[in-house]
């Protein structure tokens, strides 16, 4: 018998052979897992962010619709009931002078005279806005009748990061500035457009604020709400609030509610362990008429 | 054999690359798939957002079609591009239950009433309309689909109807000025400041809405309630009103030999021939003046014979003829200044249904330019279509066998003979002269007539305070039986200003 042949066949890897074969091994399969945890963790960070995204644009089109529907019906509609019309499109605090014919001037980082009872907080303000509308007259779960509400957005200081919170009440002769304060619920998170909330700093906004110096221009906040205002003087045209002059920067008299809002994801980048921002801009447009 | 065996067992020996490779991929492939998920769920939130406010602009874009194309001196305004009866004539209500809708079907939509049927008019009516008209939107309407071909918003109907008491507050019904208690099942109006179930006292007020779909099926209705913004005019307190002031004489003279002509402050209505309303008279002739003796010289004007066809409100008594100063009353008193009321004539020129411009003459000042009658006849003006119509220039109606409907405002001398009948407003203000070079058969004005000069012969508008003196100057033997005061036909002559936005929302579906 010729055994040359199964001589050949038990001849198997040297040791070497499969050292180098399994260094190889471990060498390639380490780094596919390797690149497989960071893509993880990108995932991570990225599912986190779009998650305050998603929360950021469902809330920023919300504010939109309510800003667009803002002082329906109109005083024109006026039957001697409150709440059946909108006394101004966007309401103010009693105090402050509301309701028309009494006013008040739109400022900005706690400027102007709309003040409201929390200190350093406005309405219509950078963060604080009172909208005065029926949202939804045909909605057949709105029994016996809905009527006018205020619609209110507010940033409050939370931990660990200020949330926006929406509150809606129905409109009475009282102020909109108290009634209002007691509804609100938390609605957008994470915002971190201001360190200062409501004469609160909030340490942990000042860190994400540094690492986007190119958001947050030379350290400043950057307002949720900034308003236009109708310019009664020819010829007619829309100017920023704050630059118009006389009864034209009053609440009642804002055309356009431009939105601007700075979310944080809930943890720093997995990687890097930067903070993640997200800004969203939108723009609401009055179109009811004011009286 | 043997070999082929040891063939094969190499072969299975070489497979550990194969197999690693596989392995790579799949790792490479699970985060591939991974960030394709993570930025088409971002691309898809993006994409809301966008179809979200396209749908929005879609809609308002029909929302302001339908407004535009309601003024009457639009050029597509409904008035000429939509069928008969689209809208009532002017000074008739759209009656509630009558619903107009301008259709905008894209391709392969078919009748979009049916495609896309309209849910929300039950919700906010107890019935269903019991009439319905439609015309076709300016974008499948040449030329914007032909030559044009320019690609539209995509709303698919704007609807118009009429709203009453009973509609506000969501079909509960809401009591509008004037407040009697009852919620009426009539049309409402819009008096300027406030929603008014009076039709006497203001424009009606109409509901347009509009649906609009995307291709990707996003949906968005939105309404306004609209209506015709009033323009200011100067109040008609005198079937004839002068201007007047000192050191401007007004100038006043009556055909003396016609016993027929009167001038008549007592209300006449809109029947044909206008008979006596009934209504609150107003003064024959009013003149705007604080000096006595514009009224006598304007008495002095009129024939001693016939000074009792001049009645008014201050008839039967020693005011005949009834001619009055009624400056004080004529408000707001800074209407009295050439500057305010040129500028009212101005803004009754922009807001006007027809502007027949004359060319600048070369005669003598103030080198304006003279339209005749035959300009007004091809603007087909009737009762049921009165006009405001504004001649920039001299106008000269002498032979003009045709009646005038509507509001005339003539800014430099107006020629009219008793050939024709005038229903409405006749303003004569700018140079403020009115003559006549014809004698004519024996019409009549009816409504309303105001003379005014505020521009000097240069046609430049007189500086201060003081309007200038009015002319009025007929010859001797001009027929016409003279005018009469119509506040029906005053009403139904008023101008109408662009549709003012009473109300917008978004209807959530």
């Amino acid at each position: 018998m010729n055994l040359a042949p199964s001589d050949e066949r038990q001849h198997g890897f040297t040791l070497v052979e499969l050292l180098v074969a399994l260094g190889i091994f471990l060498v390639i399969t380490g780094a596919a897992f390797s690149l497989l945890g960071t893509s993880q963790k990108h995932y991570q960070t990225e599912s986190q962010l779009l998650t305050s995204f998603q929360e950021a644009r469902l809330g920023l089109d919300q504010i939109v619709r309510d800003v667009n529907d803002a002082g329906y019906p109109p005083p024109t509609f006026w039957d001697g009931v409150q709440a059946d019309s909108a006394s101004s499109p966007f309401a103010w605090s009693t105090g402050a002078g509301y309701p028309p014919p009494g006013s008040c001037q739109i400022g900005t980082g706690g400027g102007g005279t709309c003040t409201t009872a929390t200190a350093g907080d406005t309405a219509p303000g950078d963060f604080d806005l009172i909208i005065e509308t029926n949202p939804n007259p045909q909605d057949p779960s709105c029994v016996p009748n809905c009527h006018v509400q205020w619609i209110r957005y507010q940033l409050q200081n939370t931990t660990p990061l200020p949330t926006l919170m929406r509150g809606v009440s129905a409109k009475t002769n009282g102020d909109p500035d108290t009634i209002t304060a007691g509804q609100l619920v938390p609605f957008v998170q994470n915002i971190v457009n201001t360190q200062v909330v409501q004469n609160v700093t909030n340490p942990l906004v000042a860190q994400y604020q540094a690492a986007y110096p190119n958001i947050f221009p030379g350290g400043a906040p950057v307002p949720i709400f900034s308003y236009t205002c109708d310019n009664s003087s020819p010829p007619p045209q829309t100017v920023l609030c704050l630059g118009a002059v006389g009864t034209d920067n009053s609440p009642a008299n804002i055309r356009d509610v431009m939105i601007t809002l700075i979310v944080a994801a809930p943890l720093p980048d997995a990687t890097t362990g930067q903070p993640r921002l997200v800004m969203l801009n939108g723009r609401g447009r009055r179109i009811n008429p004011n009286q | 054999m043997s070999a082929r065996r040891q063939i094969q067992t190499k072969r299975t020996e070489e497979g550990i690359a194969l197999l690693i490779s596989i392995f790579i991929l799949l790792l490479i492939s699970i985060v591939a798939i991974a960030l394709i998920v993570a930025s088409g769920t971002e691309s898809s939130l993006a994409g809301n957002y966008r179809s979200a406010t396209g749908v929005y602009y879609a809609a308002l874009g029909g929302l302001e079609e339908a407004r535009g194309r309601l003024l009457t001196n639009s050029a597509s305004s409904f008035k000429s591009t939509a069928p008969a009866g689209f809208l009532p004539s002017p000074g008739t209500a759209l009656q509630l239950g009558y619903v107009r809708f301008v259709v905008n079907p894209g391709p392969g939509d078919g009748n979009v009433l049916t495609t896309y049927l309209d849910n929300n008019y039950l919700t906010e009516f107890t019935a269903g309309p019991s009439d319905t008209k439609t015309t076709a939107s300016i974008w499948t309407s040449p030329p914007l689909n032909t030559s044009l071909n320019f690609p539209g918003p995509l709303y698919k109907w704007v609807r118009i109807n009429a709203v009453s008491e009973q509609w506000l507050r969501q079909g509960l019904g809401q009591d509008v000025f004037p407040f009697d208690g009852t919620i009426d099942p009539t049309p409402l109006f819009y008096d300027g400041t406030k929603l008014t179930d009076d039709p006497s006292s203001g424009s009606q007020v109409l509901e347009i809405t509009s649906l609009a779909v995307l291709p990707n099926g996003s949906q968005k209705l939105l309404q306004y309630l609209i209506a015709p913004g009033p323009i200011a005019l100067p109040p008609f307190l005198a079937t004839l009103t002068l201007s007047g002031s000192p050191g401007n004489g007004v100038t006043f003279h009556a055909p003396a030999s016609n016993s027929s002509y009167a001038v008549k402050g007592d209300d006449y209505n809109c029947s044909n021939p206008p008979a006596p309303s009934g209504g609150n008279p107003h003064a024959a002739i009013g003149v705007l003046t604080d000096s006595n003796s514009d009224i006598v010289h304007v008495k002095n004007g009129i024939p001693t014979a016939y000074q009792p066809n001049y009645t008014g409100v201050n008839n039967p008594g020693p005011y005949v003829p009834d001619v009055e100063d009624i400056s004080s009353s004529f408000l707001p008193l800074s209407l009295q200044s050439p500057s305010n009321l040129d500028g009212l004539a101005q803004s009754i020129i922009q807001n006007a249904d027809a502007v027949v411009i004359t060319p600048a003459s070369s005669g003598t000042p103030p080198y304006l330019g003279t339209a005749t009658g035959a300009a007004l006849t091809p603007l087909g003006m009737s009762s049921t279509n009165p006009l405001t119509v504004i001649v920039n220039g001299n106008l000269d109606i002498s032979n003009w066998s045709s009646d005038g409907y509507g509001l005339l405002l003539v800014t430099g001398t107006f020629s009219y003979d008793p050939d024709t009948n005038w229903y409405g407003i006749i303003l004569v203000i700018g140079q403020g002269v009115v003559h006549n070079s014809q004698n004519g058969q024996n019409k009549q004005i009816n409504g309303a007539m105001l003379v005014a000069k505020t521009r000097d012969l240069n046609n430049q508008v007189l500086a201060g305070s003081n309007l200038g003196g009015a002319t009025v100057q007929f010859l001797d033997g001009m027929g016409g039986t003279g005018m009469r005061y119509s506040s029906c036909w005053i009403q139904k002559a008023q101008p109408k200003g662009k549709y003012k936005i009473l109300s917008f929302r978004e209807i959530s579906q």
